[in-house]
């Protein structure tokens, strides 16, 4: 595992056609609630972690583009959909849930507050699964063949 | 009543009759598929897909993820044993849609509590409305075209 800053942090696509190598210390980590980041990502915001584009080595693969506007260009893999990039003149951003180990990018910001869901903040207090049915799942974890690219370059 | 939805640039765009139990997972294999921190799906009954046709991703032996190759967008979660979810970004009205659980607790990001809570600025501040005002979006608009 590469996590730290000295080695640089990879990450890359669920399918393993693209992947991405950092170097140095990330800017800062955001969720953008916009309609268009909704959109892009199937899902309620966009995490962002910022850098300068010069610290991003591509190591595998090309990233499609999507003009999602006049200012902004949004790279994904093109064989699997995973959301990589949101870059324009003066600015880059990496995926935070693209990374192999995105578990201490804390995002420190949120913005786009005029497209927020109405109950994102609820989120986190969502019930989760009794035990029983957290036993069912495990049986059928067991069951699961997984073929997402792993968390470490290959 | 039927909802609609469909990918950022509108070459893939669906509908359902209804939408099923929705639930966020944090599992390791949602948040790689979207780049995201969590997968939001909501189940569907008749879906039909309007404009285009979806790319997929078999993630694992049980399911195959749908999304559009022109730009990228999450789409759908495919069991092969016939359930099918649709990502609630992707809808047309998000908003309406009402969520019943979390799943995948086990590799849930420690931000995530936290996200409610993060500071923000307006976007009335005056550079944020001058930047929000250049914008021209070529995304597809939110309704069927």
């Amino acid at each position: 595992m590469t996590t730290s800053p000295q080695d640089g942090r990879t990450g890359g696509c669920q399918c393993g056609a693209v992947r991405f190598r950092v170097e140095g210390e990330m800017g800062r980590a955001s969720i953008c609630h916009c309609r268009m980041c909704q959109k892009a990502f199937g899902s309620f915001f966009g995490p962002y972690v910022s850098m300068k584009p010069e610290q991003v080595t591509w190591t595998r693969g090309e990233r499609k583009l999507f003009a999602s506007s006049n200012l902004v260009n949004r790279g994904f893999c093109g064989e699997c959909g995973t959301q990589l990039t949101f870059e324009g003149s003066g600015f880059f951003d990496l995926t935070i849930g693209a990374f192999d180990d995105p578990t201490d990018i804390r995002p420190t910001i949120q913005i786009g507050l005029e497209g927020k869901l109405p109950w994102v903040d609820d989120l986190p207090s969502l019930r989760t699964q009794s035990p029983e049915v957290q036993a069912k799942t495990a049986e059928y974890q067991a069951k699961v063949v997984s073929h997402q690219h792993p968390d470490h370059d290959t | 009543m039927s909802v609609t939805g469909g990918c950022q640039c509108g070459a893939i765009r669906f509908r359902a009759d209804a939408l099923g139990e929705a639930s966020i997972c944090h599992c390791r294999m949602c948040q790689k598929a979207t780049g995201g921190l969590f997968g939001p799906y909501a189940g569907v009954d008749g879906l039909v897909w309007t404009r285009g046709e979806r790319k997929r991703f078999q993630s694992s032996n049980k399911v195959w993820r749908g999304f559009c190759e022109a730009c990228g967008t999450p789409l759908t979660w495919e069991h092969v044993a016939g359930l099918t979810g649709v990502a609630v970004g992707a809808l047309d009205d998000p908003a309406a849609v009402t969520f019943a659980e979390q799943l995948g607790s086990e590799s849930r990001l420690p931000c995530v509590d936290a996200l409610a809570g993060l500071p923000t600025h307006a976007p009335t501040e005056p550079r944020a409305a001058a930047h929000l005002a250049s914008i021209v979006s070529l995304q597809h608009p939110d309704h069927d075209t």
